[in-house]
C-alpha cells in the first residue's frame, strides 16, 4: 500500500545532470527560501518580501483554463536534491510566445553550467511539445552571471530598455533577449548531425 | 496492496478493473503523467502534482458522468499497472472514446493494454448501452495502434498533421467499432 508522503519523483523532462520535475508541495519551503535570499532576488526581481501562505496558494491547482505559466522544479540526480527552478511566465497562446526563467537556489550549484541545461531543456520544451514561435527572457545589467547563460543558450539580445528597473540604490538598463523555434529547431538538426 | 482491499469492479483473466480516482493514489497516477516517456505517448504536455488530480477527485459532481476511470490491476503481482476509462461520454448519441495507460514499463507490450480495453468496451456496450466506441492515437504511437486492432477495431478517421510532437507536425488517428461488430469480437477476447 502506497503512502500519501511516498512521493515518487516526476521525470517530466530528463536530462544529463538533471530533470525537471512539477512542483511539489513539499517543496514550498524551500522555494519560499529562495525567493526571501538576499542573493537570488536581487536578479531575480523579488524585492518584496514573500510567505509560505503566498507561495503555497501559487502552488495550488488552478482552473482548467489555458496555463499562462508553467513551472517545473530542477532536481539533481547525482545529489538527488531539488536546487532550482525554471518555467515559462506570461504565455501569450495567440501570439504563441512566452517569458522564460531559471533560477538555481542553492549557491553551491552556481558556475557550473546547470541554469545553461534547464535553460535548453526548457526552451526545447517550449518550441517542440508547446509549438510557441518565440521564447524571450529579460537580464539585468549587471547580472554577468546571466548574460553569460544567455549567450551559451543561444539567446540573441533584441533590444535594451534603458534604466528600466530599481536595483541596489540605481536604475539599470534591462536588456532583452529572445530565440526563435525556427533557429532552435535547425540549431538541434544541426547538433545531431 | 492488502487483497482486502482490492475493490473488483470487472473481473479478468490477468487483470480486474478497480474504480479509479482513488484519493490514496494520486501520486502514483502523477507518477504515470509526468514520466516522460509515458506522457510522450499519452501526450501529456503539461506537468500534473498530485494535488490537481486530488482537487479533480474531491470536486463535486452531479448526473451521469460524462467520463469514467478505472484502475488497471496485475492480479498475479497485485499490482495496480495503469489506467483505462472512458472520456467523452456521450450519452445521447450512445459513443464513448477510450484512455488508456500502461503505466509501469515492465508491464507494455505483454497484451495486458489489451485485455483492459477488451474488458473496459465490454462493459461500455454491455452495461452503459453504447453504440459505438472509439479511441485516438498519433501516428508514432504504434503500441495503441496494434491494440485498437487487435480488439477489432477499425481505423475511421485520419487528421492529417493533427498534433505537434517532438517538433514537428503529425498525423492522428481515430479506431472505432460498433456494438454488432463487438458481439462477434468479444468471443474470441474474453
Amino acid at each position: 500500500m502506497e503512502k500519501k508522503e511516498d512521493i515518487p519523483i516526476m521525470n517530466f523532462i530528463k536530462g544529463d545532470r538533471i530533470n525537471l520535475t512539477p512542483l511539489l508541495q513539499k517543496d514550498i519551503n524551500l522555494v519560499v527560501r529562495w525567493m526571501n535570499d538576499p542573493d537570488i532576488r536581487t536578479y531575480t526581481r523579488n524585492p518584496l518580501p514573500r510567505t509560505i501562505e503566498e507561495v503555497t496558494k501559487w502552488f495550488e491547482p488552478k482552473k482548467d483554463e489555458m496555463k499562462t505559466d508553467v513551472d517545473f522544479l530542477i532536481y539533481h540526480k547525482n545529489d538527488e536534491k531539488t536546487i532550482g527552478m525554471v518555467g515559462l511566465t506570461d504565455i501569450q497562446w495567440l501570439d504563441r510566445n512566452a517569458n522564460i526563467f531559471t533560477v538555481i537556489g542553492e549557491p553551491e550549484y552556481w558556475g557550473k553550467g546547470i541554469g545553461v541545461e534547464a535553460g535548453k531543456m526548457m526552451i526545447t520544451y517550449a518550441f517542440e511539445e508547446l509549438n510557441l514561435h518565440k521564447v524571450h527572457t529579460s537580464i539585468y545589467s549587471p547580472n554577468e552571471r546571466s548574460l553569460k547563460a544567455a549567450a551559451k543558450i543561444g539567446l540573441i539580445q533584441e533590444a535594451i530598455l534603458r534604466e528600466e528597473i530599481y536595483i541596489d540604490g540605481t536604475h539599470v538598463d534591462n536588456h532583452k533577449f529572445a530565440v526563435f523555434k525556427k533557429d532552435w529547431l535547425n540549431l538541434k538538426k544541426d547538433e545531431e548531425m | 496492496m492488502e487483497h482486502e482491499e482490492v475493490r473488483t469492479f470487472i473481473s479478468g483473466k490477468n487483470v480486474d478493473l478497480l474504480p479509479g480516482d482513488n484519493l490514496e493514489h494520486v501520486n502514483l497516477y502523477a507518477k504515470w503523467d509526468n514520466d516522460q516517456e509515458t506522457r510522450h505517448y499519452a501526450r501529456n504536455i503539461f506537468p500534473t502534482p498530485p494535488e490537481d488530480y486530488k482537487k479533480g477527485i474531491e470536486e463535486e459532481k452531479k448526473g451521469t458522468p460524462q467520463e469514467m476511470n478505472f484502475e488497471i490491476y496485475h492480479k498475479g503481482d497485485k499490482k495496480i499497472i495503469g489506467y483505462v476509462g472512458f472520456n467523452h461520454i456521450n450519452w445521447s448519441d450512445r459513443n464513448a472514446n477510450i484512455g488508456m495507460v500502461i503505466g509501469e514499463p515492465e508491464y507494455r507490450s505483454k497484451d495486458l493494454g489489451t485485455e483492459a480495453a477488451a474488458l473496459i468496451i465490454d462493459y461500455g456496450f454491455n452495461e452503459l448501452n453504447m453504440f459505438k466506441i472509439g479511441c485516438g492515437m498519433y501516428v508514432l504511437n504504434t503500441a495503441s495502434m496494434k491494440v485498437a486492432e487487435k480488439l477489432g477495431m477499425q481505423r475511421e478517421i485520419v487528421y492529417k498533421e493533427q498534433a505537434w510532437v517532438d517538433g514537428k507536425y503529425v498525423d492522428e488517428y481515430e479506431y472505432r467499432i460498433f456494438l454488432d461488430e463487438w458481439k462477434e469480437k468479444r468471443k474470441e477476447l474474453l
